[in-house]
């Protein structure tokens, strides 16, 4: 790929807005997700996926799971056509955002692109499920 | 242009990953290898085992024949590290009729008479006798191809089905796997549906409650009633599994030591004697004694400290939440002290090169109850009952492939005279009942 075909490629930006300013939600509260994407020049988009996750972090190896999937490939609904999009869904009762130690949950919106020559974009925006408290103190073996 | 996948994919913050996209490709290619192997492996075996033990039992033609003469077959190969060896193969000429005509021909009466003793070969032939007339069944597509012997050979067909079946079903499953992913984000991948499950069970982790996602089932601690509250926990004991290990070890370790002892105590009365053979066994026999003194250390430790029973009026828990507990301890003797706690637990498995590691680690822990100088009296059992609650912020149980969040009510006893004992009994806690 030379110098020039690289800088070709776009960068999008993609802007989210939650329904909650705090990006703080209980479990089976309604999640409803505005995003603008803006950035992309001239190049086409084949497919988008917007996605409601959570995830693991820490020590061990990443866990994920997928509680909202959609995958658009309707051109009348993909950007340029389409800059704007929303969708909502309803939270499951678990699991909730977790700041632990070794393991952490987190949950997030998931946004991505899809262009032409298998490149894809993602862009990633958290939000918390619950109110649990972090664990951050060790306890010491007794 | 066409564009190769990127070797490395940028992870989430600031670590690097291998790309996914070759990630796919290995697993993909790894899998259809073995598909490979399986198919070459049972193309093998159908076209040089079960088609011909087919035909026999199926196509050739019956008839008798006549026995004309004995013979032996000598196969001779040469060894890398020695001289030639040679194997022997017993064989009977026979006459019988085929299409009209007198047919001639050299056959092996059985098929599992190949040995390298040629006295044991000469003796396979000594059950049949010259002019003797005997069924025979021969090829009708080439009538010089005779069998005094018909049947299945079943532990070949089960290596025939078993080896390329594996291979087959392990590749396959992991070519399908590799194929579904190939060219997809991993989120739409994650989604799980029922075939994918069906495919690859292990992919999807532990088995969850149904309506709360990631939190695991409570199946196994409710199928067990307790005496005076409503289920009997089950134990989670560091030391029975330790008990096993050391029981298992001294198992295998002292059977293969009494084999090799008879081999050399044969060779002794034979009037032989292996010295290297014997030297071996020395340490060989001091291991194997050791393993069964920690064997039955370890068995004495676990029946004489005495079984600890809990009992809970409920299950699953939720935050905010009190219940009542039952502890009961059996066994004899004196304890120092015993106590039970509530204890909240992270586990995370990770690789680490090419092993897979496990890291636990407390994060939080609350003491219920504890109780000095116990006197245990055989027949009776020491009962305690006691309250734990759940606090309201609590992180409920959660269970991943690879990462995990528990809790469990911990038994710790330090009785006279005996090492310290540690019995945990797992719990499952619900997310807190929400308001709407």
């Amino acid at each position: 790929m030379s110098f020039v075909a690289e800088a070709a490629r776009s960068t999008p930006r993609v802007i989210v807005q939650f329904c909650r300013a705090d990006r703080r939600y209980d479990p089976l509260d309604t999640l409803e997700v505005h995003y603008q994407v803006d950035g992309l020049e001239d190049e086409a988009v084949r497919a988008v996926e917007r996605t409601v996750l959570w995830y693991t972090e820490g020590k061990g190896e990443e866990d994920l799971g997928v509680h909202f999937f959609e995958r658009i490939a309707d051109r009348q609904r993909l950007p340029p056509e389409a800059p704007t999009e929303r969708f909502t869904t309803r939270l499951p009762p678990s699991p909730l955002s977790y700041e632990g130690v070794i393991v952490k949950i987190r949950w997030c919106v998931r946004v991505r692109f899809f262009f032409g020559g298998g490149r894809d974009f993602v862009s990633e925006h958290e939000f918390v499920v619950g109110r649990i408290p972090p664990a951050r103190i060790p306890v010491a073996p007794a | 242009m066409v564009r190769l996948p990127r070797f490395f994919g940028k992870k989430r913050g600031h670590r690097r990953t291998g790309s996914q996209a070759w990630a796919s490709l290995g697993d993909g290619a790894f899998h259809a290898l073995l598909v490979m192997a399986g198919l070459v492996f049972g193309g093998l075996l159908l076209s040089g085992l079960a088609v011909p033990e087919w035909r026999i039992n199926h196509h050739f033609t019956p008839t008798t024949c006549r026995i004309l003469g004995k013979g032996l077959l000598r196969r001779t190969s040469t060894e890398p590290a020695g001289g030639p060896t040679s194997t022997w193969q017993p064989c009977l000429l026979v006459r019988y009729e085929a299409d009209g005509r007198s047919v001639e021909s050299w056959s092996q009466p059985s098929r599992t008479t190949l040995t390298a003793d040629r006295a044991e070969a000469i003796d396979g032939l000594s059950a049949w006798r010259l002019g003797d007339d005997v069924p025979c069944w021969y090829d009708p597509a080439n009538v010089g191809i005779v069998v005094l012997e018909r049947g299945y050979n079943w532990w070949m067909w089960l290596l025939a089905l078993l080896l390329p079946g594996a291979l087959l079903a392990f590749g396959g499953s992991g070519l399908m796997r590799a194929i579904r992913r190939w060219g997809r984000s991993e989120e739409r991948s994650a989604v799980l549906s029922r075939f994918t499950d069906m495919l690859d069970p292990l992919a999807s982790g532990p088995p969850r409650a149904d309506d709360h996602p990631g939190v695991p089932m409570c199946d196994n601690l409710v199928n067990s009633p307790g005496t005076f509250l409503a289920y009997r926990l089950p134990i989670e004991s560091p030391e029975s599994w330790t008990l096993i290990g050391f029981g298992l070890f001294a198992l295998l370790w002292n059977s293969v030591l009494t084999v090799l002892a008879i081999g050399a105590g044969l060779d002794v009365m034979g009037g032989r004697t292996d010295w290297l053979l014997i030297a071996l066994l020395v340490p060989f026999a001091i291991v194997g004694l050791a393993g069964i003194a920690v064997f039955v250390r370890s068995l004495v430790l676990a029946t004489a400290i005495g079984t600890t029973q809990v009992e809970i009026a409920a299950q699953p828990l939720r935050p905010g939440r009190s219940y009542e507990l039952l502890l009961a301890h059996g066994g004899s003797g004196t304890l120092e002290s015993l106590e039970m706690s509530l204890e909240l637990e992270e586990q995370a498995t990770f690789r680490q090169g090419t092993d897979t590691r496990i890291e636990k680690l407390i994060v939080w822990r609350k003491p219920i109850q504890s109780w000095r100088d116990l006197n245990l009296a055989p027949g009776t059992r020491f009962e305690a009952r006691a309250t734990v609650s759940i606090p309201d912020l609590a992180m409920h149980s959660f269970a991943s492939e690879h990462n995990a969040v528990r809790w469990s009510l911990v038994v710790k006893g330090v009785p006279v005279r005996w090492p310290p004992f540690v019995r945990s009994f797992p719990l499952v806690v619900y997310p807190a009942e929400a308001a709407g």
